[in-house]
């Protein structure tokens, strides 16, 4: 067998060779037996021509030699290819449309798969993930450094590594500061994870002052410097030794596309989240076991409030499994899993806009199709032949589509996302996204390519040559509910693009309660370690917010916990009321100081604002006082809670937005600021001022007033109507999503009718130029293909808003109140569109139809 | 395999007299061809027609190898030789056809 196949691959490499040999000793065959003939009295000519006659039919011999030493598929395949090729460079626009369309259907699905690959199954940037374990010890994500350390000796592992993903620094060079996202980790993390390095080292144990920085930072912010080892960045008032660079296709232990700047050394106050790594072999149940002891001896030397030993999980750190060990990502992947539906659909849509060309070009092939079978073809052979086409139309598809991914990926990569945390999805291609794309690209084309096939091939074995239009009765009810069926998904789609894009307009006009024109976000980070006493934050506060008052341009200043709508500040438990029964309530929980509500704009409907140094009361919404108060005036009455302790009502402020922009019927409460609780760890402070006029004018000075009060803090200074992206988010990608995605479904099913309608009348131009003939008016002959337009829209119409409306429903969960899925509104509008582009897409069949003169019509084939 | 044998000829047989015409030296295609008339006193004829795709197929198999060389009239002609697996092939086929040959004539006999 295998000297078999070692001499069929040796002829794939000498077949010019083969075929002159195979000549030369055809002619050596003739020659022979002429020269026999010859010493038998024959002459020369008459001879050879005995010997031909003799030798039968060469050609077919030939033919016959040469298949002993082909593959029998891989050369039929090569040829049937081949054939296809050439029919294509025959008929350009056929196959340009048909490539476009399936390249956009494979371009967005590669590309909805590469974003949701990188964002979903990213692998961390370690040696050998799959002996990395996450552990979660106590049901707590990041353990005190104290119970990490105590872990990391108990010897359980091979090595255990902490890291803290979401760290800030202050970086100061020259006059600026700037605020870096940081990963804190343990000085063992870059031994026991093996992250690999462009250069240098990771952090070696007992290191304080020393950074590996990120390619990007290395290469945007120190301006990719070769001598970059070595050199010092002042960090948080510190200097900072760079060790190392990370590769440039780093990605984190955390994965879901977060970039940080650097990575830094830990120190006693962060809490670490744990990665272990493990001897190969091991099983998880024996980690487990281990670990559960480990956290039983912790919890008999330090007892905690809640027991170390309970609650223990393990995890995958790559693929499947990390997903599996973190359900907080479930959401995302539900969301993607969402989206990679839609683009589905645009990928259906578009091969059954490739389905209906080749169905066209398959019943006007029909002719060569019988011709190709009366001369002996076998009907499996035209069959392949045709999925030969397709396969080829699906490869070239995909080539192109991957075109476009190429394009949209790169472009994604270079979005930044107004988020408070550094995401980048840097997607790169790789070997999944090309094994997709080609599964896609055969799949559809499969599935495009199999019905026209079988049905030409069944039509051509019966089709006389002389069988007219009708003979593809079959395959016109196949094409009609191929393009109804296009209409159907579209219909669908731009519902939910449309949704969306509601849930924007109506989020964007939306008031958020509070004046967002003329306010201003100055935050500020400090260094934690240069504001160890309580009193010098409140000092800094205190001066910070006189200087910002007296700075022209400024009306108002305050500052406060939360920034409303960038963060969360919610809470539940029990309440009472003047002592009363406690009361199930949930809410959102802000500290502010005072001026607060006058620099935002929030009226203030009872009561008074909060004056400096104040303590035990609060301010609440209206919601909050009818809520719990009714109809009775809250003020001067005490509220008793966990979070709140016993405190007075002193005012009640109109109902604004907290969390989301659609927090319409949420209870709040406000309570004085305390700069105790800004010191620490998270020490950035929220300082919001009010412009006298428009609010960028004055940014740069309130910068300035802030930089000179301390230097080594970070700030940043933005008009508060740029802090409402974050809140509109969501509402703004859905309605990109899905808005493209339903007006690309759009365009293809328009390209799919108008195909059709054409078809339809050049197929029927005998008919209608008998019709007028006749005497049909130019109305009748319209009406003829109008009626043809819109059974086709009126079927699909009436399906798809049957589906729209049960699939749509579950997007309730993503909209503003405003905004409802099952509002025929939306239907109407939808449908509507619809109508109108196939209004379009039928006005050149109809014109086509309307200007068939009779007299050549008559005469056509 | 979609070759035509001569109705002459038993099915199946083509390969084995080609391998023993070819046991006593490297013949070329139309001496092999030759040789069998002689050998079968003109009772089996080989196709022309259905020597070369028969030869090509045997030498996938990796039973003969082929060589240029010159004819005993000065042409330049190919010439097909046994390799020690067609010799092994040709061993086996002729015992095979030793034994079917003679269960035939048994059953024709008694029967």
């Amino acid at each position: 067998m295998l000297t078999e196949l070692l001499q069929r691959i040796s002829y794939l490499f000498r077949r010019r060779r083969f075929d002159d040999d195979l000549d030369a000793e055809l002619q050596f065959h003739l020659d022979a037996r002429a020269d026999e003939l010859v010493a038998g009295g024959m002459t020369r000519p008459a001879a050879l021509v005995q010997a031909r006659r003799e030798f039968g039919s060469s050609a077919r011999m030939q033919e016959e030699t040469r298949s002993a030493w082909q593959f029998g598929w891989v050369e039929d395949l090569a040829s049937d290819l081949r054939y296809a090729a050439r029919g294509f460079k025959r008929n350009p626009a056929f196959a340009a449309t048909a490539i476009a369309c399936l390249a956009l259907g494979i371009g967005a699905n590669t590309t909805m798969f590469s974003v949701a690959a990188e964002a979903l199954f990213s692998k961390p940037s370690v040696r050998e993930p799959q002996t990395i374990r996450s552990l979660r010890v106590g049901g707590i994500s990041h353990l005190p450094m104290a119970d990490y350390r105590f872990l990391r000796d108990a010897q359980v592992f091979d090595g255990l590594a902490g890291e803290h993903e979401d760290q800030h620094a202050n970086w100061r060079i020259g006059d600026a500061t700037y605020r870096l996202f940081a990963i804190r980790v343990s000085d063992n993390y870059f031994d026991v994870t093996g992250t690999p390095l462009t250069m240098g080292r990771g952090i070696a144990t007992g290191e304080h002052d020393t950074a590996v920085v990120s390619w990007r930072f290395w290469n945007e912010r120190l301006g990719g410097d070769p001598m970059v080892l070595g050199r010092k960045l002042i960090l948080d008032g510190r200097p900072h030794t760079i060790t190392g660079v990370l590769t440039r296709k780093h990605r984190t232990m955390f994965g879901a596309g977060i970039s940080p700047d650097l990575y830094l050394p830990a120190n006693d106050t962060i809490r670490m989240s744990l990665f272990a790594r493990i001897r190969p072999g091991v099983s998880d149940a024996e980690i487990r076991s281990r670990l559960i002891a480990a956290a039983q001896e912790l919890d008999r030397i330090s007892p905690a409030r809640d027991k170390r030993a309970g609650r223990i999980r393990i995890g995958e750190v790559e693929g499947l499994g990390r997903l599996r060990s973190q359900p907080e990502f479930l959401p995302i992947a539900a969301f993607f899993g969402m989206l990679m539906i839609v683009v589905s659909l645009v990928l259906v849509i578009a091969s059954a806009n490739v389905a209906s060309l080749l169905l066209a070009r398959a019943s006007s092939r029909s002719q060569e199709m019988a011709v190709r079978l009366s001369i002996g073809a076998g009907r499996g052979r035209l069959v392949r032949q045709l999925l030969a086409e397709t396969l080829l139309l699906g490869l070239c598809g995909a080539a192109a589509g991957l075109l476009i991914n190429l394009f949209a990926t790169s472009w994604l990569s270079n979005i930044h996302l107004p988020l408070p945390i550094p995401i980048r999805l840097d997607v790169q291609p790789d070997w999944r996204l090309l094994g997709y794309a080609t599964l896609v690209a055969i799949g559809s084309s499969l599935v495009a390519g199999l019905a026209p096939a079988i049905n030409s091939a069944r039509a051509g074995l019966s089709a006389t040559l002389k069988r007219g239009e009708r003979q593809t009765a079959g395959g016109w009810n196949l094409r009609n509910g191929l393009v109804a069926g296009q209409i159907a998904v579209s219909i669908v789609l731009l519902s939910a693009g449309f949704l969306f894009l509601r849930n924007v307009s109506e989020a964007s006009g939306m008031n958020p309660g509070f004046d967002v024109d003329h306010t201003v976000w100055a935050s500020m980070r400090l260094v934690p370690e240069q504001y160890d006493s309580r009193d010098r934050v409140a000092a800094l506060i205190d001066t910070a917010l006189a200087r910002l008052r007296g700075t022209p341009g400024v009306d108002a200043a305050a500052i406060v916990r939360v920034v409303p709508l960038n963060d969360e500040m919610d809470a539940a438990t029990t309440i009472r009321v003047d002592g009363g029964n406690a009361v199930r309530a949930e809410w959102y929980q802000n500290d502010v100081s005072p001026d607060y509500f006058r620099t935002m704009q929030i009226p203030l409907v009872a009561g008074r604002d909060f004056r400096p140094n104040e303590r035990g009361i609060v301010i609440v919404n209206e919601n909050f006082a009818r809520t719990l108060f009714g109809d009775t005036n809250p003020l001067g009455h005490t509220i008793d809670s966990d979070p709140l302790g016993k405190v007075e009502v002193i005012g009640v402020a109109r109902n604004s937005s907290y969390f989301t922009l659609a927090d319409r019927n949420a209870l709040a409460v406000y309570r004085p600021y305390r700069p105790e609780a800004a010191g620490g760890q998270a020490a950035v402070l929220h300082f919001l001022a009010r412009a006298a006029g428009r609010p960028e004018p004055i940014t740069g000075a309130i910068r300035h007033t802030l930089d000179r009060l301390d230097p080594t803090s970070a700030i940043e200074v933005r008009p508060m109507n740029q802090a409402l992206t974050m809140a509109l988010l969501p509402s703004r990608a859905g309605a990109l999503v899905l808005g493209s995605a339903g007006a690309l479904g759009l365009s293809l099913a328009a390209v799919g009718l108008y195909g059709v309608l054409l078809y339809t009348v050049s197929r029927r131009i005998r008919e209608i130029g008998l019709r007028v003939a006749l005497g049909a008016t130019p109305a009748a002959i319209l009406r003829l293909v109008l009626r043809h337009s819109m059974g086709l829209v009126g079927a699909g119409t009436a399906v798809g808003l049957a589906i729209a409306a049960v699939a749509v429903r579950p997007l309730a969960a993503y909209l503003v109140p405003g905004v409802s899925p099952g509002d025929p509104l939306n239907f109407a509008v939808v449908a509507g569109v619809l109508f109108l582009v196939a209004l379009a897409a039928t006005a050149a069949p109809a014109l086509r139809a309307l200007r068939i003169d009779p007299l050549t019509a008559l005469r056509h084939d | 395999m979609g070759e035509r044998n001569t109705p002459e000829l038993l099915p199946g047989t083509l390969y084995m007299l080609i391998l023993r015409t070819l046991a006593g030296g490297p013949l070329h295609g139309y001496a092999i061809v030759k040789r069998v008339k002689e050998a079968s006193r003109e009772g089996i004829a080989i196709e022309d027609g259905s020597l070369y795709p028969a030869l090509n197929r045997m030498m996938v198999k990796g039973w003969l190898k082929a060589e240029w060389g010159i004819s005993e009239n000065n042409r330049k002609a190919r010439f097909y030789c046994l390799t020690p697996a067609g010799r092994k092939q040709l061993e086996q086929e002729a015992a095979d056809f030793d034994r079917m040959v003679r269960a035939i004539q048994l059953v024709m006999r008694t029967a």
